[in-house]
């Protein structure tokens, strides 16, 4: 597998779950999070400070982090994993109790901003801007990641990850409790009418999809082996946001779909400019062009997006059919 | 104590451009029920058409009146191509805020491609400073203050007196009532596009003016700084804006007096949050507009 | 049953609901009415917890609940609709009123997670209640549509039968009769009437005055948020500031 094909399938798995989380906040619960790329953000930052050595270690010494305590794997995962959804409880505590919803999306919007200033101008947590790098991959102390034994293993891993991220997404999904999710998403009063609980709906979504950002971003992370300030600009939530309403709000199907082609496209979109074409920051702004485009087009013209989510018709025996017989456009 | 009075002068200036950059804002949101997040893109590009004005060697004061034209036009076709389609179609709140930030995006990253990602500023006569104690302002500086002065009674007038203004306030309280008792609102929507544009214009112009330097970076900048301010005083409020342009302004000043100035957009954001959970209708809020259902 | 004593609900000054003290008697339709303004809505939504009284005590069932939040006495039986309609559109006409049903094991995160195996005997048991009311109301045709698809009648019925599901002790409805085609509103009262029978409570606000006449003993009279008479419809009739205020109003 050369070294290209090895990335595009990481960073697909990195997206698609990314996606998933995104879906069950987005797509199923109508929560508006434009503060995503910060938890995975920090399920990226506390994977590096969990493996990484001591920043006083030989070598080290170029840059300023907190912890250092060269965990092996999987332990920074799941450590990233869990702050993710821990930093999910104080965010939504304070900004999904109250608010309605477009100013919780506005809310969480700054708080993007803010959390990546912060980090940029406090050195001693993460580096600051410069970020972190030299982080070890995992389990690169048993095994050389130059080799083509360790590529298969990480994309291997991480298609793992998707299957059992899908696996939950899933079932909550499919579940009564997915569906008081979406009736929340449909009309919010009248659901606190029928004794739902908003806050606490909110919350644990919330907290779900923040532990699985969080993953995605020690994934990613052990792959780079760099995390800093610019990796996680809020741009790079619409980009998520984008595929979610391409691929089809609701529809996990649909996530990975818009998982597979939005944010990969994306990047790859600038290759096909001849180099030395246009002014500089032309590349970009074709790239953000587009993506505002798709949002925009698909909201006019099929806001359901691509494979748009299923109607749920039950049985002579009051089983629900199998969604995914549906996945047609309705 | 010297530092913080030149900081409260410095404030007196920031809040000035905040003033005028989030009473246009607040009052979009609050006549035309659009939060439209590309407010700071709109006033960014604004700062740049009144750069290539200026460095075209036209004085700063009549590319100023260029950067509110183009802020006016710009805001009246964004309204007119793009928000207004969207609202007759039924989209939701929480669909045009996500449409508004996409167009957001692509206007900053259009600019960005034509003007490039440096530092630039504005050819503007130095004109000697003013000192009152410890505050000591350019004169540049106290005409922005001037500006927004001006401007900021120039509103009150207006919804105040004229009868496009009661106009515009009848279409913020209902605008199915008011189209019945014949308020031509698709009109007033068409001219309020059109003040507040030109406000977004000449805030983004004096915010350049106002600053040694300037790049299309700033614009998310901006934005979290007019949030702040809007929400704090009552989101769709005016006059709850200028309250909060006041206050943001001289805390994020002093507060870079104190902490450090790579802080200021935090302490705007600080302030919000608090808002949000302790008064989420803002200090001057009319009805629970900021209430959340349920 | 559903007590309310000197409630309060002032907006920034305004007095929407000034005062007011009712009774709702078990096994009646009580009826709320009053010209616009007159602030029956606003009164229904303090009592249901949609909005919070600003003085004042609400009583349900022996139990104190004007601090209760809206779900919690929906919880507890008291349950209302809306003025507007309010179905979760992009939801089928049963999805809606299986959300509203308690008692799923799988409506918790938990027990998502735990799996269809987990939570399956609990939906059938509600698929098969819900499936009772749809063929009661007439609806089981339109079982699998979304909710959205409906007319306005339609969508007051499955608001009616998604309050249902939850077994309320006390039905608050807010002018179930708006916007639904003349031909479904006989319908409607129809249903109510035997929901009445069956020994249901109901207190409903209401602007159609002959379906109050039907419906409703006994009648509340509201205006600029206080009460200005209550009793049967055919003695309110008779008194004179009564039928001024709704002409005036």
């Amino acid at each position: 597998m050369n070294y290209y094909v090895e990335t595009i399938l990481v960073y697909a798995g990195v997206d698609i779950i990314a996606c998933l989380a995104l879906n069950l906040q987005f797509g199923v619960s109508g929560i508006v999070n434009f503060s995503f790329i910060v938890f995975q953000a920090a399920g990226a930052y506390t994977a590096a400070v969990l493996s990484m050595p001591p920043d006083t270690a030989s070598g080290m010494s170029f840059q300023h982090y907190v912890l250092g305590l060269q965990l092996p794997f999987p332990i920074p995962w799941l450590g990233g994993a869990l702050v993710g959804g821990l930093l999910a409880i104080p965010v939504g505590v304070l900004l999904l109790r109250r608010l309605r919803s477009d100013y919780q999306a506005i809310a969480l919007l700054v708080l993007s901003v803010i959390v990546n200033t912060v980090i940029t101008n406090y050195r001693p947590l993460f580096n600051g801007a410069a970020g972190l790098s030299v982080i070890p991959p995992p389990l690169s102390e048993r095994i050389d990641p130059y080799t083509a034994t360790y590529q298969y293993l990480y994309v291997g891993i991480t298609f793992v990850c998707c299957l059992l991220v899908l696996f939950v997404a899933n079932r909550i999904v499919n579940s009564p409790y997915g569906r008081t999710l979406r009736a929340m998403r449909e009309h919010e009063l009248a659901a606190s009418a029928l004794g739902k609980n908003l806050v606490a709906l909110k919350l644990t979504v919330f907290v779900v999809g923040g532990i699985i950002a969080g993953l995605s971003g020690a994934i990613l992370v052990g792959f780079i082996s760099y995390w800093a300030p610019i990796t996680w600009l809020y741009p790079e939530t619409i980009v998520l946001f984008a595929a979610i309403i391409v691929g089809g709000r609701g529809n996990n199907l649909g996530a990975i779909l818009g998982g597979l082609l939005v944010p990969l496209g994306f990047e790859e979109i600038t290759r096909f400019i001849p180099t030395g074409f246009g002014p500089p920051g032309l590349g970009p702004a074709i790239q953000w062009v587009a993506i505002g485009l798709l949002i925009i087009g698909f909201l006019w013209f099929r806001p359901k997006g691509v494979l748009p989510e299923p109607r749920r018709v039950f049985n002579e025996a009051g089983i629900e059919e199998s969604p995914f017989m549906e996945v047609r456009a309705s | 104590m010297d530092l913080y009075i030149a900081a409260f002068g410095f404030g007196l200036v920031s809040l000035s451009v905040i003033a005028i950059a989030a009473v246009g804002f607040t009052m979009q949101f609050g006549i035309t029920n659009v939060i439209n997040l590309a407010y700071s893109s709109v006033m960014i590009s604004s700062v740049y058409v009144a750069y290539a004005f200026n460095h075209a060697g036209v004085s700063i004061w009549l590319a100023l009146i260029a950067g509110a034209i183009f802020g006016a036009v710009f805001s009246f076709l964004l309204n007119r191509v793009l928000y207004t389609p969207f609202q007759r179609k039924g989209t939701s709140l929480l669909g045009m805020v996500i449409v508004s930030l996409a167009t957001s995006l692509m206007i900053q990253n259009v600019l960005l491609a034509i003007a490039g990602p440096y530092n630039v500023s504005y050819v503007q006569p130095s004109g000697g400073t003013i000192r009152l104690g410890a505050i000591v302002l350019t004169v540049v500086q106290v005409l922005v203050i001037g500006i927004a002065v001006v401007l900021m009674l120039a509103i009150h007038a207006l919804l105040t007196f004229t009868r496009l203004g009661k106009a515009m306030r009848a279409t913020a309280a209902n605008p199915t009532l008011a189209r019945n008792c014949g308020i031509p609102t698709s009109r007033v929507i068409d001219v309020v596009w059109l003040i507040t544009g030109a406000l977004c214009g000449i805030a983004g112009v004096v915010a350049g003016m106002n600053s040694d330097t300037f790049a299309v970076g700033n614009g998310p900048g901006y934005l979290i700084t007019i949030i702040a301010a809007a929400v704090l005083g009552g989101a769709g409020q005016p006059y709850g804006a200028m309250l909060g342009a006041v206050l943001i302004g001289e805390m994020t000043e002093l507060s870079a007096a104190a902490i450090s100035a790579d802080y200021k957009e935090v302490v705007a954001f600080a302030v919000l949050v608090l808002v949000m959970v302790l008064r989420p209708q803002g200090l001057l809020a009319k009805r629970g507009a900021l209430a959340a259902a349920g | 049953m559903l007590t309310a004593r000197e409630v309060h609900r002032h907006f920034e000054g305004m007095r929407a609901v000034d005062g007011v003290s009712i009774d709702v008697l078990p096994g009646r339709i009580t009826g709320l009415i009053g010209p616009n303004g007159a602030g029956k809505s606003t009164f229904l939504a303090v009592l249901a917890g949609t909005l919070p009284a600003s003085s004042g005590n609400i009583v349900f069932e022996a139990e104190v609940i004007t601090a209760l939040p809206a779900y919690k006495r929906a919880r507890r039986g008291l349950v209302r609709t809306f003025q507007l309609p309010s179905e979760f559109a992009q939801l089928t006409v049963l999805e809606n009123l299986l959300v509203a049903a308690p008692g799923n094991r799988g409506e918790s995160l938990l027990g998502a997670l735990l799996g269809k195996r987990y939570w399956l005997p609990d939906e059938r048991r509600l698929v098969e209640r819900a499936r009772r009311l749809l063929n009661r109301f007439g609806m089981s045709a339109k079982e699998s549509d979304y909710a959205g698809t409906l007319s306005g009648g339609q969508k007051r019925i499955v608001e009616i039968m998604r309050a249902l599901m939850l077994r309320p002790r006390v039905l608050l409805l807010d002018e179930p009769m708006a916007g639904v085609h003349p031909s479904i509103v006989d319908e409607i009262a129809t249903y109510l009437e035997s929901l009445r029978d069956e020994g249901l409570t109901i207190l409903m606000v209401e602007h159609e005055l002959h379906m109050v006449e039907r419906l409703c003993d006994p009648v509340i009279v509201m205006a600029q948020g206080k009460i200005i008479g209550q009793g049967p419809m055919t003695m309110l009739r008779r008194q004179r500031e009564i039928v001024d205020a709704y002409l005036v109003g």
